[in-house]
């Protein structure tokens, strides 16, 4: 087990590289030169130059990207082009809100996603089952801006519930952590009910009904502990998407956060804080990945035994 | 699958159920009222004390509130509670003391003397004096500071001398007529100079100025907490009070996206709420329940550009027709719900040297726009757009900022207009950074910008080389005669010459098709009922000096 982790995490070091340098490529790649967009909209030479000196732009590429590697490697990201403040500084303050709300988020999909997925397939073609897949339908396709603000409408302005907007207390959580898990619960639901419906048919559940195991048993201890394999990869790839969905939601809810800052930063160009960015969630990306791998051999035992 | 008759009935139901649901949600925000109160009426006498929640419509970015620093409007508007200037400009565009007892013009009329008040502090307790005078315009003109405005307010300056303690000549190379109102606005604020020094590049997340408020608290990218400075003792002419101010705490919550500021200000989260759309100013003028402020924007009107380096738009028949193509009035109308109204000139009607002259001189007429490229050789193609040797009758927008102010929604009905008579507008949404590249090569035909500012040399800035933006205006205009123009007025200093300057100015343009003016803009901040005296400054932001809470 212990190798085989090792054997992954050496495994990251390329894609870690892979993305640094993609990311390189794709911001200098991209038009416009973030020394004059920082000078606004005057653009006298002798400022774009003093701002690309300070800013080492004017430096040949090869130097910004070694510079580069060699820095990011070291853990030091240097300082945001917009405001000069290091960007560690900055990820780490914006940081905590986005993992609040992805883990809660991630929570209630799992919880939601999960029962809603199980009576579904319990009550397989009956009325429960019809309303569960409709409503999941529902949060699978619901756009995630219109949701919030329907949200909103309801447990704030209505019925006075709960906060709108803003960060720090479990309140102020609930509503947009409502808003992003929604689709999550959605794919899981219906993820769930197919693949219980799926080993239901399976030879291993007419034997243990044969040897008089009861319906509870079967279903609980059997048919769900496989079942629900196929549903771990999907929270991993469900956990990392809340990143995506982040953006809409911090805007919405007005919350601090990653998603927010990265877009605001590659629309300013700022070129350190989009690059410690996607670094983070590229690592974020392989440790999850890592941890749903990890996770399979607890639940699976034929996967403990060919990583040993 | 197949579902019983009683199934099929309780999905019905249950759809029915949802869909009635989400309609009720989707009234709400238009709850009626009866009165239709739009001023902060009289309500007695002013209590002190409490805290007001303002729902800043924007971000201050990247929470920067150094006032030489950033042009930013939301963090321009915030920043006019922390940063005092040395005069104040009154609503009709005089100017009173502030910060500075007094000030008088040198004989070669080149440079400006100002005597300081002398019990002002800093909120970090150092003193106002001389040398921070000094070392606030040496730092607004010097290019590390990356000053975005502040640079731009001073023009052609030179120096600064320390005459005594409480004295200060500020030098120019020649005569330079916007420098009160330049010196008035916060883009000159007077910052402190110890803080500067003692925060260095973090000075913009911590500011120190000599306002009503200090900053509290930052949390980063989403809130600002502003407290009381309770030394305040020099409030500007024209204010209603002396001494601290009323509110005790100024908490600003950064609420970019509408319906969320307007939620939070519905459900009583925040007390006031800024730049309301138009479809909630209507419900809201009508709801009993809240203030509703309008004031006009001091500013270049959001207007339409033709790029004079690319052909056909230097020709001024082809800009003229698509001028007459454009119907202005009805698209606001559509657009704006009747909250918005036609604007005439490039400067706002309430703008130091607005003309009225300019008013209706030209008109919607798709004959005359239509008689007018035909004439010019432009013939209609198959697909109704008109066509010259080849090249197709198509112009270029492009946009990064979205629909701010609804201004994607006004380009999409002067699209159709003109497609009307045969012309294609093609709109380009890019990142901010690309259009910038484009811009500056002049990759584009039209475009479309705004610039608040309070003083008509905006215009210097808009359509001249010589400009701060030099050639990088937006309409790229590059013509002598109205060079000549705006430079005279720049530094003209006798107001009734200066004003017949900016009349013949702002006539050029509208004659010679430089830009479109589009609409008017108020600005809006509405507040619930118990929220009064909130006032603006020129150009129009928000102060919350008198401002108090009825408990």
């Amino acid at each position: 087990m212990v190798k085989y982790i090792i054997n992954r995490l050496i495994l990251a070091v390329p894609v870690i590289l892979g993305s640094l340098t993609l990311v390189f490529l794709i911001i200098h790649w991209l038009p416009g030169d973030p020394a004059r967009m920082l000078a606004g909209d005057d653009h006298a030479e002798d400022r774009i130059q003093y701002l690309q000196e300070q800013l080492g732009l004017n430096r040949p590429l090869w130097v910004q990207y070694f510079t580069y590697l060699w820095d990011s490697m070291r853990g030091d990201f240097g300082h945001s082009f917009a405001n000069q403040q290091p960007v560690m500084d900055r990820l780490l303050s914006q940081l905590p809100s986005t993992a609040e709300l992805a883990v809660v988020s991630t929570i209630f999909a799992i919880i939601t996603g999960i029962t809603l997925g199980i009576l579904s397939a319990v009550y397989r073609n009956r009325l429960v089952d019809y309303v569960i897949r409709i409503v999941s339908l529902f949060g699978v396709s619901m756009p995630k801006f219109w949701l919030g603000i329907l949200l909103i409408l309801i447990f704030s302005v209505h019925l006075h519930l709960l906060p709108a907007i803003g960060n720090g207390s479990f309140k102020q959580v609930i509503l947009p952590a409502f808003a992003l898990g929604v689709t999550g619960a959605g794919i899981l639901a219906r993820m769930v009910r197919n693949s219980i419906l799926e080993v239901i048919e399976d030879p291993f559940v007419t034997t243990l009904r044969a040897k008089g195991v009861t319906e509870r048993k079967v279903l609980y201890l059997h048919v769900l502990r496989n079942a629900l394999l196929p549903s771990l990869t999907i929270i991993g790839v469900i956990f990392v998407g809340m990143l995506e969905g982040a953006v809409v939601t911090e805007t919405v809810f007005a919350r601090q956060g990653i998603g927010k800052m990265v877009v605001d930063a590659i629309g300013q160009k700022d070129i350190p804080v989009i690059q410690a960015s996607i670094l983070i969630c590229a690592v974020f990306n392989i440790v999850v990945n890592l941890l749903v791998d990890i996770s399979y051999s607890f639940v699976d035992p034929r996967v403990r035994q060919q990583s040993a | 699958m197949k579902l019983s008759k009683r199934s099929y009935q309780s999905v019905i139901l249950i759809l029915i159920a949802i869909m009635l649901v989400l309609a009720g949600c989707g009234n709400s925000s238009s709850s009626s009222g009866s009165s239709a109160d739009t001023n902060s009426a009289d309500a007695g006498t002013p209590t002190a004390g409490g805290e007001l929640v303002w729902a800043l419509a924007g971000v201050v970015t990247n929470d920067i509130l150094d006032a030489h620093r950033t042009g930013f409007a939301p963090s321009t508007r915030v920043m006019r509670s922390i940063y005092d200037s040395l005069v104040v400009e009154l609503p009709d565009h005089t100017f009173g003391p502030w910060l500075a007892e007094s000030w008088s013009l040198s004989d070669d009329k080149k440079s400006y003397t100002f005597k300081l008040r002398q019990d002002v502090k800093f909120h970090d307790g150092t003193p106002f004096n001389a040398e921070a005078v000094k070392f606030n315009f040496d730092r607004a003109v010097d290019p590390a500071t990356q000053s975005y405005l502040g640079k731009n307010a001073l023009g052609p300056y030179v120096s600064t001398d320390v005459i005594d303690e409480y004295t200060v000549k500020v030098n120019f190379s020649s005569t330079f007529a916007p420098f009160l109102s330049n010196v008035a606005k916060v883009d000159l604020g007077i910052v402190s100079p110890a803080a500067v020094k003692k925060y260095g590049e973090t000075f913009p997340q911590n500011p120190v100025g000599t306002g009503p408020f200090k900053l509290g608290k930052v949390v980063p990218g989403t809130e600002l907490d502003l407290v009381r400075n309770e030394d305040y003792n020099w409030a500007p002419s024209g204010s209603k009070h002396q001494g601290p101010a009323y509110l005790e705490k100024l908490t600003i919550k950064y609420v970019a996206e509408d319906a969320t500021r307007l939620s939070v200000l519905q459900s009583g989260q925040a007390d006031v709420a800024d730049i309301i759309p138009p479809q909630n100013l209507l419900a809201l003028r009508a709801d009993s329940g809240f203030n509703v402020q309008e004031t006009e924007l001091l500013q270049h009107n959001y207007s339409y550009y033709f790029n004079q380096n690319k052909e056909p738009w230097n020709d001024i028949n082809v800009r003229k027709a698509v001028r007459a193509a454009i119907d202005l009035d009805s698209a606001i109308k559509t657009v704006y719900l009747g909250t918005a109204k036609q604007a005439w000139s490039p400067l706002s009607p309430h703008s130091l040297y607005y003309t009225s002259t300019v008013e209706n001189t030209w008109k919607y007429d798709p004959d005359f726009a239509n008689k007018t490229l035909d004439e010019l050789g432009w013939v209609k193609g198959d697909d109704g757009i008109r066509v010259k040797d080849g090249k197709r009758l198509s112009m270029e927008f492009l946009d990064a900022q979205g629909n701010r102010e609804k201004r994607l929604d006004l380009l999409a009905v002067v699209t159709q207009q003109l497609k009307q008579v045969g012309i294609e507008l093609k709109l380009l949404t890019l990142p901010a950074g690309t259009v910038s590249e484009r811009s500056l090569k002049g990759e584009y035909d039209f475009a479309g910008s705004s610039q608040f500012y309070g003083d008509p040399s905006i215009l210097r800035q808009m359509y001249s080389t010589k400009g701060p933006s030099g050639v990088n205006n937006v309409a790229r205009t590059s013509d002598p005669a109205l060079e000549d123009l705006l430079e005279q007025a720049n530094a003209e200093l006798d107001s009734s010459k200066r004003q017949e300057l900016y009349k013949k100015i702002q006539e050029y343009i509208i004659e010679n098709v430089y830009s479109i003016p589009t609409y008017v803009l108020d600005y809006t901040v509405a507040s619930s009922k118990k929220v009064h005296d909130i006032t603006f400054d020129s150009p129009a932001w928000p102060v919350f000096y008198d401002a108090w809470i009825k408990q």
